[in-house]
């Protein structure tokens, strides 16, 4: 076995010039991959956790009845008794901290005219503490301390289409839990731009207890729970489903990912590109390596052909071919991998920056990811695509008639 | 002695082009043969005359249009293409006029792989090897690989690579071909000298004079046709045989 090996490791060197121009390409091929793999997981990964640190967290808390049905009064799907929920939950590990909210609906005006809005109430403490951040353009957050007036934020499209600015007031109608009709002046403090128009439209964050006053209720819809890393939303969703248990309400826990459709989509569409260009590398791999191969078999025919007559059974031969071409995709593999490794380095030092994107102002950072999942999926790739390759020129050599081989000039 | 190879009517036909029912040429016709264990027989003729041809079908290499073959007392007419591989790997081995050596491997994993492809462990591979080197005169030369070795030294190498595996039957087509008359005597001496001393039966093709001088017995073929099958007198061997038959 060791000897096979090293015949067929030797035989890849053979033609020296030709093997580095097949291990360039196959290499070249793992390398681009890799820098555009690793910029992708640098997006995503960005995405993902400014997804995460909007303010959808790691984790998020509903009661079952909040995916059965609609809402027949305001908050009657909603949590009771969440302090006691959000203890629970407190303590288990990994969990940085608990932020109530509260979703709700209803009109907004500013005395001469009136939109339906989609609101948000929130306590800005617990959102603080969490480093939920939003991205206000204009103005500031809402105010950690409670008492004076209600302050409010309004999405951009909301506050051009209301013709207000921060210091104006608005009034905010909703139904309450009993379904009365009530209403509370709120003073704008903030303008907020979430990047999505649709949202900016209707968007209305108030605080939570500013929200429970309005909808006579003290019920919240959800607890968003903050983890220490991304990472560990496994460990912890395992960790907090049985707490969740034993509750009064029977509680649904939701992962950060279950919920965001948006970077679902994005990351979808990463994998999608990735998977083309792994495409076309393998056949751009696969083509240019059947036609060496089978140069590398004529070369040799008259040698099989000695092979062959000394008794070397036909499957060696297929086998020998085969290995050759896979120790080529491996030596390929390899050098792409540190090229790849070197070059997205090389391209993270020099600090590079990529035009905004539709809806932002600021250009993005360039910086290629270090992902060794990518760096496997790459290799194998071209390994297999150099193995599939070799399949022709080795079924072909194995095939030889031995006489004719022998007589080959 | 016991009889190694036995040629029965064999006819050899091949088709000149594609449609293999036409224009068939005849590369060898009812030839019949019969060689003994331990014979350093020479098949000679001029190019074209079929000798390569005998030594292929003899060498399991390639199959008779019609008659049969007998090597060791196997038809090989009856064997499927895998029996046919293992009884070259078993009881036969080749040189080849252009002496055909794997040239990655050294001079010793070239004579080591007739050993590796019959799975024999690695000490007694090691032993084999240095015998069959030292039996050829290249113990020094083991480690060389063949572009650093000289021609006669290649065939020599492709010499101790066909015994190496203690095979029944030695076929050497055309191996002086491509060799000084310096080089050429001394490969058939010692090729001479290992069916001697190990009894080994060398079936070998030529079309040189001067090789002729050294064997036993020759095959002269023409055409496609046996025309003599006779002892060299003037051989080592045909010469006690001759003795011996008179």
């Amino acid at each position: 076995m060791g000897k096979f090996l090293l015949l067929a490791f030797r035989n890849v060197f053979r033609n020296r010039r030709r093997t580095l121009m097949t291990l360039f390409m196959v290499g070249g091929g793992v390398a681009g991959l890799l820098l555009a793999g690793g910029y992708f997981a640098f997006m995503t990964r960005g995405l993902r956790e400014s997804t995460i640190n909007n303010g959808l967290g790691h984790l998020q808390i509903f009661t079952a009845d909040h995916f059965r049905r609609d809402e027949v009064r305001v908050l009657d799907t909603g949590i009771e008794n969440w302090q006691k929920v959000a203890a629970t939950v407190t303590s288990a590990q990994h969990v940085r901290g608990v932020a109530p909210r509260i979703d709700f609906y209803g009109m907004v005006s500013n005395g001469t005219k009136a939109a339906g809005f989609m609101g948000s109430a929130v306590d800005p403490v617990a959102e603080k503490s969490l480093g939920f951040i939003s991205r206000v353009v204009s103005g500031r957050e809402l105010d950690t301390k409670p008492g004076g007036e209600v302050e409010a934020l309004v999405g951009i499209g909301l506050a051009k289409s209301m013709n207000v600015k921060v210091g104006d007031g608005l009034t905010i109608l909703a139904m309450t839990s009993d379904g009365a009709l009530n209403g509370v002046d709120v003073q704008v403090v903030g303008i907020v731009n979430s990047g999505i128009a649709e949202l900016d439209a209707r968007y209305v964050r108030i605080t939570l207890t500013a929200a429970q006053r309005l909808l006579q209720s003290d019920r919240v819809t959800n607890l968003v729970v903050g983890l220490d890393s991304t990472d560990n939303t496994d460990l912890a969703f395992n960790e907090l489903t049985p707490r969740l248990q034993g509750l009064p309400q029977q509680m649904e826990l939701k992962k950060w990912i279950d919920l965001a459709t948006y970077y679902k989509q994005v990351s979808n569409m990463f994998n999608g590109i990735f998977l083309f260009m792994g495409i076309i590398v393998f056949f751009m791999v696969l083509m240019s390596s059947v036609n060496t191969l089978l140069m590398s078999m004529m070369e040799r025919t008259r040698e099989i052909g000695t092979m062959l007559a000394m008794g070397t059974p036909r499957l060696w031969v297929v086998a020998l071919f085969m290995v050759e071409a896979t120790l080529l995709g491996v030596m390929g593999a390899a050098a792409g991998v540190a090229a790849g490794n070197l070059f997205g380095t090389l391209l993270n030092s020099a600090g590079l920056h990529m035009p905004p994107p539709p809806g932002y102002t600021e250009a993005i950072l360039f910086k290629v990811l270090h992902v060794p999942s990518i760096m496997i999926v790459s290799s194998m790739l071209v390994i297999f695509s150099l193995a599939f390759a070799s399949i022709v020129p080795a079924i072909r050599a194995s095939r030889l008639q031995i006489a004719e081989a022998l007589a080959h000039v | 002695m016991d009889e190694i190879v036995k040629v029965e009517s064999v006819t050899r036909r091949f088709p000149l082009n594609h449609d293999k029912t036409r224009n068939l040429v005849s590369a060898l016709n009812d030839a019949n043969l019969r060689v003994e264990a331990g014979e350093f027989l020479a098949i000679a003729g001029p190019s074209g005359s079929g000798k390569t041809t005998l030594l292929n079908l003899i060498g399991c290499i390639d199959q008779p249009t019609s008659g049969r073959i007998l090597v060791d007392g196997v038809d090989t007419s009856k064997l499927s293409p895998a029996r046919m591989s293992t009884l070259r790997r078993e009881k036969i081995g080749f040189v080849f006029q252009t002496f055909n050596l794997i040239p990655v491997f050294t001079a010793a994993e070239n004579v080591e792989y007739p050993l590796l492809i019959k799975g024999m462990g690695s000490h007694e591979r090691r032993e084999r090897v240095a015998d069959a080197l030292e039996s050829v005169g290249l113990s020094a030369r083991a480690g060389h690989r063949p572009d650093l070795l000289s021609g006669g030294e290649r065939q020599r190498v492709a010499v101790a690579r066909a015994i190496v595996h203690h095979p029944a039957l030695v076929l050497a087509d055309e191996p002086t071909a491509n060799l000084d008359t310096h080089n050429a005597t001394q490969l058939i001496d010692l090729m001479h000298g290992l069916n001697r001393r190990l009894g080994l039966t060398f079936i070998f093709s030529t079309h040189d004079a001067r090789l002729l001088e050294h064997t036993d017995r020759i095959v002269r073929l023409c055409d496609g046709h046996i025309q003599s099958d006779s002892l060299n007198e003037g051989g080592i061997r045909g010469q006690v045989l001759a003795s011996s038959l008179s």
